[in-house]
């Protein structure tokens, strides 16, 4: 058949097709062969994304595509088994010396199908959906989890991540912890009115978190509420309407306090910014950049904001219980970088960070 | 100069084939994972004799599965950007003419993005969701040249500089279109619509649309190639083809219809990749002369040998990490630009 089209076509670019479609055929030909030929057991769970995938059922070579997962799955004591991560997952220390794979919406498939995983955990909202069809192409496993818009869903979505990971007495006892801590800053915030606050993802163009999104949430658990009535995730603010709703209280995320201060006060020295009396008191918080990352370690945050939105509650405990590790850490960078880290319109290849949750 | 002959055509792009199947070969073996080339040559002998059933290497999956469907994907968006280029060129008579002046690609991107809020909206199966965004890049491009073609109209004739200055707004309109679809969409959307936007071979394509592409290829440069010698004509002058008894109108339908396809298609999978239709056919003039029987096949393969080579750095200059190809091809495409208009004019 192939003689036959190189005798019928003369033409060069007639033979050129002819060798893409030769070429194409050479892929076609090795399409069927059964790659994974030794398969564990498996069950069939409906992931948040409403796939119903086939997963083993005690995974035990997992790659996580998502900071957030990364957290939980060590959260989770379930660090052995995790044998591959994104250049984005930094928390804890150990997550780093993890084999990467390359980043969130561009990770190497070439290196997942090197590692030889038997599940590759995703989450809808910072994974590309392609990422996934790839996946599937390869026959490689994958369960997409977390989409959470409130506090409660990422505990219960860590609880379906330690199902599916096998490990259901680690995640109950971890959302037991969680939830626990939580009901307990509640029973000391019942007393006080909610604190009404901006919370600051990036400052130029001003954008702020939409009150549908977990980080909302988690600002009211920590006795504030959000300005910002905007129903889109990241909306961009007018600093007018800043003005205009004169918040409490600034919030910024930051892995360093000393430089959040520092870039308070620069934004103190522009015009617009006087206006706001949060500016002129100097009323402004900063919390771990966990808040950004739909992960247990968001507990810590809310409580951190909550003692320094509502000091007066939390006059006689002895020492702080739980700070966590990046607040500790050498101021060294700027606040800039850190916040550009979640400014959603900067989601490019060069600063993929910023679409870490 | 010498005249073509059908031997001399031959020669010349069985250089180039050899050359484009060296660096399919280099392409192959170069990655994130480490492949040693004897590996590499027993795994394709096997394939070609139809045992790949025997390759039970680690790695038979990264190079068969991973690697070779992208390779062949860049041979094709190289190809078809080349060819559309060249073919742009010669109908415009305008050396600044490409594919993405003409307004297709941001047409496309339209399309695409447009593709990636409905499928986030939808909840469909993986495999019908993954061809929304490649069908409404494809859509976008269609629509996009019926409404250029109609903007160059000028007393029911095509004009060059009004197909060309149409384009060049539509383009512009539309990638106003696409900042406000950009600024307007939620988080996820935005992650996968940036990523296309600045080309990206990365996601293997399902089979059934290789093969799809690899048949509109055939057509749309086939047909371009029986025009071959009425470009050439063209390039004097339209009243001068006309009066050597090229039927103008027919010819500029047929290479505007099917170049279009060709950037339709190249673009409803690989998002946009620039340079490629605009520098490829100027190399290829420089080596092989401006004789479209020779350029046509000639701006195919080097068009080609481009894009695998850019997308094999693209893999491997920040391994693990992928660069986008667009981006490979810009940096390494504008400067090249730069010298070839400087030597030109010294």
């Amino acid at each position: 058949m192939h003689r036959s089209i190189f005798i019928f076509m003369t033409r060069p670019v007639a033979r050129l097709l002819a060798f893409f479609f030769v070429a194409t055929l050479g892929v076609s030909a090795q399409a069927n062969s059964p790659r994974l030929a030794s398969q564990p057991a498996t069950r069939e769970v409906v992931d948040e994304m409403g796939r119903s995938v086939r997963i083993p059922i005690s995974p035990a070579r997992i790659i996580s595509l998502a900071p957030s997962i990364t957290e939980t799955i060590y959260a989770l004591g379930l660090q052995d088994r995790l044998v591959g991560d994104t250049d984005f997952c930094d928390y804890p220390a150990d997550a780093q010396k993890k084999p990467k794979v390359g980043g969130i919406i561009n990770p190497n498939l070439e290196e997942i199908a090197a590692l030889r995983p038997d599940l590759v955990l995703v989450t809808k909202s910072i994974n590309r959906l392609d990422t996934v069809r790839a996946l599937d192409t390869l026959g490689i496993a994958s369960y997409s989890a977390t989409d959470p818009h409130t506090v409660a869903e990422i505990i219960s979505s860590t609880q379906k991540l330690a199902d599916v990971l096998g490990a259901s007495d680690a995640g109950k006892s971890l959302s037991e912890e969680l939830q626990g801590r939580l009901a307990a800053l509640q029973s000391k915030l019942a007393a006080v009115s909610p604190r009404r606050v901006l919370f600051i993802v990036w400052t130029e163009p001003l954008i702020s978190a939409g009150k549908d999104t977990f980080i909302a949430d988690a600002l009211r658990k920590a006795g504030g509420i959000s300005i910002v009535e905007a129903t889109q995730d990241w909306p961009q603010m007018s600093l007018e309407e800043v003005v205009h709703l004169q918040p409490d209280y600034l919030v910024f995320a930051a892995s360093h306090s000393e430089s959040a201060a520092r870039d308070f006060d620069a934004l103190a020295t522009r015009p617009g910014w006087r206006l706001l009396d949060a500016v002129r008191k100097r009323h402004f918080a900063v919390i771990s950049d966990a808040v950004n990352r739909p992960a247990p370690r968001i507990v810590s945050a809310i409580e951190e904001l909550a003692r320094q939105l509502h000091p007066e509650v939390f006059q006689d405990p002895p020492a702080p219980e739980k700070v966590p590790p990046s607040a500790n850490a050498a101021p060294s960078v700027s606040l800039r970088p850190a916040l550009s880290s979640y400014s959603p319109s900067n989601c490019s290849r060069s600063t993929e960070s910023s679409c870490v949750h | 100069m010498r005249p073509l002959t059908l031997g001399r055509l031959l020669f010349r792009c069985g250089i180039l084939a050899v050359i484009l199947f060296v660096v399919v070969v280099i392409a192959l073996k170069m990655g994130a994972v480490q492949v040693s080339l004897y590996g590499l040559g027993r795994d394709l002998i096997r394939v070609l004799l139809g045992q790949s059933s025997a390759i039970s290497t680690d790695y038979g999956m990264i190079v068969l599965d991973i690697r070779l469907p992208r390779i062949l994907l860049g041979i094709f968006v190289g190809a078809s950007l080349s060819v559309a280029g060249t073919s742009f060129q010669a109908l415009l008579r305008n050396p600044l003419a490409d594919p993405y002046v003409l307004g297709v690609s941001s047409g496309a991107a339209v399309g695409a993005i447009i593709g990636l809020i409905v499928e986030n909206h939808l909840a469909l199966s993986p495999e019908v969701a993954g061809l929304i965004t490649p069908f409404g890049a494809f859509l976008g491009a269609s629509l996009t040249i019926a409404a250029v073609y109609f903007l160059g109209r000028r007393d029911g004739h095509i004009d060059s500089s009004t197909l060309l200055l149409g384009g060049i707004i539509t383009a512009s309109f539309l990638n106003a279109i696409i900042m406000f679809l950009m600024n307007t969409l939620a988080g996820s959307n935005l992650r996968g619509a940036v990523f296309w936007l600045m080309g990206d071979l990365s996601t293997p394509q399902p089979r059934s649309l290789l093969y799809l592409l690899s048949f509109g290829f055939l057509v749309a440069a086939g047909a371009i190639y029986t025009t071959a010698s009425d470009l050439n004509l063209l390039l004097a002058g339209e009243k001068e083809a006309m009066h050597l008894g090229v039927d103008v109108p027919r010819v500029r339908l047929v290479v505007y219809l099917a170049a279009s396809i060709l950037t339709g298609l190249a673009v409803s999978v690989s998002g946009t990749i620039g340079y490629v239709g605009l520098l490829v056919p100027h190399v290829m003039r420089l080596i092989f002369g401006a004789d479209h029987r020779m350029l046509l096949p000639a701006s195919a393969l080097g068009g080609a040998i481009a894009v695998v080579i850019a997308d094999t750095l693209a893999r491997t200059i920040v391994a693990p990490s992928d660069l986008p190809v667009g981006a490979m091809t810009a940096m390494a495409g504008a400067p090249l630009f730069i010298y070839l208009l400087r030597r030109r004019l010294t």
